[in-house]
């Protein structure tokens, strides 16, 4: 038997008397003795069984009372946050947008009905609509309001409210309208305040208050797919034309505060072109979806 | 399934009984493989609470697999990779084996060296090595303790014992 199997055998408390022996005559025989002998320093403390069975008796005991406390926090946990995140979710504002030549309606939960123009965006809280009814607008949207509450719209130039009643607001870089069809409309600009009636219009252009004539349609006409403009600079009318075809006008080369007159239709954009440069005396040429406005 | 429903664990007697049996070697075993200083004994007491709390789910004969798995884990939770250090006592206690029945203690810088050799055996070697050196176990009672073969079990014991070798002959 080699050395390796003797001290296997001895390891194991199995060697018989003539093994032993062999084992016995092994070379290093005593330093493996001595550290078999010093390695029995490590045991452990006594482990007294009885001791700890009654210290995990007694705990599993108590434990037995709060078997429900754990579950019932749980629960209750993800009640809380659930909730949290409905409640949440539910009182966040709304916001409704239109794209370039995109027009878009939207009924209020108060069946009051807001026409948006293109690139325009409002805000609102559904639910808090029924105590306070107020609206943000960036951009031209025409208001049917319903009979009720205040109703209230802010813009960044100014803030419209009313009872009841249809009116259109247009708020665009540097122009800010206010046109009442119908009841009538209080308008805060500033530290101005003015209330209109049916035909009455609030016009601001560049800071400069502008007065109009009465308005004896009974919508505006970019509802019926039109734009009109009265004695307006041609930027705003190039602005809302690009508004509503997508396009990009470039106009270096004219005058752009000139006064415009007229209309132009949104169905069809060359007809409309020609609608807007012909009284000014003015040529395009298209590429894509940029136009370039020249003196002809 | 309704032949283990009578004979389950969740009776004072029979956990009582399973805890006589298998405690102090779940305890011994937890000190070899981790040292003193992460309270084996709470890691014992705390896995016979759990087996307590999962007794309908855990039948009698794997009671001993079920404990050991759970010490382990809640060790190893706690353990980060510290190093595991047993430690040892000044006082001779009773000699169990039937070679020389006198030994005497070794002066301290023996013993310090081979309490650092014993931190340097891998955990496996270590728990089968000091099962059968101090607990007197034989390797077939440790190799179904550990679930491993008798083969596994010479081979770790007989590695253990020419490690420690090495390192204390390092003179």
């Amino acid at each position: 038997m080699n050395r390796e199997e003797l001290i296997k055998k001895w390891l194991d408390n199995e060697l018989n008397p003539q093994e032993l022996e062999a084992f016995k005559a092994l070379e290093d025989y005593n330093a493996l003795v001595k550290l078999s002998d010093n390695i029995t320093h490590f045991k452990t403390d006594e482990f007294n069984s009885d001791v700890e069975l009654n210290k995990v008796l007694t705990h599993i005991k108590t434990k037995k009372q709060n078997n429900w406390l754990k579950p019932f926090l749980r629960v209750a946990a993800i009640l809380a946050i659930t909730f949290g995140f409905y409640y949440y979710t539910t009182t966040l504002d709304t916001t409704l947008k239109t794209l370039a030549s995109q027009k878009t309606t939207i009924e209020l939960p108060d069946a009051s009905s807001i026409i948006l123009n293109a690139a325009s965006s409002i805000t609102y809280n559904e639910k808090k609509w029924e105590d306070k009814r107020e609206i943000k607008l960036n951009g031209e949207a025409f208001f049917k309001v319903a009979k009720g509450s205040k109703f209230t719209v802010v813009t960044e130039s100014g803030v419209v409210t009313v009872l009841g009643t249809q009116f259109n607001i247009k708020q665009r870089d540097q122009y800010f309208e206010v046109v009442c069809y119908e009841g009538s409309v209080k308008v805060v600009h500033n530290s101005n305040s003015v209330i209109l009636k049916p035909g009455d219009s609030f016009l601001i252009i560049d800071d400069l208050l502008i007065s109009k004539d009465y308005v004896t349609t009974s919508n505006p006409a970019w509802i019926d797919n039109e734009s009109h403009f009265k004695s307006v600079p041609f930027k705003e009318v190039i602005a809302e034309f690009e508004r509503q075809y997508n396009v990009t006008i470039n106009s270096n080369n004219i005058n752009t505060s000139q006064l415009f007159s007229g209309n132009f239709s949104h169905d069809s954009i060359t007809v409309a072109l020609k609608a807007i440069t012909l009284p000014l005396h003015l040529i395009y040429s298209k590429t894509n979806n940029t136009i370039i406005l020249k003196r002809e | 399934m309704s032949t283990h429903l009578n004979k389950d664990i969740c009776d004072e007697l029979r956990f009582s009984l399973i805890f006589k049996k298998h405690s102090k070697d779940l305890n011994n075993y937890l000190r070899y493989k981790f040292g003193d200083s992460l309270n084996p004994k709470d890691k014992v007491q705390d896995a016979f609470i759990k087996l307590w709390q999962n007794c309908k789910k855990v039948s009698p004969d794997k009671a001993k697999s079920f404990l050991f798995t759970v010490a382990n884990n809640l060790m190893l939770n706690e353990v980060a990779h510290q190093k595991v250090v047993l430690n040892y006592k000044q006082h001779v206690p009773k000699s169990h084996t039937n070679e020389s029945p006198e030994f005497v203690l070794e002066g301290k810088e023996y013993m310090l060296k081979l309490q650092a050799a014993i931190s340097n055996l891998t955990e496996a070697q270590r728990t089968a090595f000091l099962l059968n050196r101090i607990d007197g176990k034989k390797h077939k009672e440790i190799a179904e303790l550990l679930d491993i073969s008798v083969k596994a079990v010479e081979k770790r014991i007989y590695g253990a014992l020419k490690k420690l070798r090495e390192d204390i002959d390092e003179l």
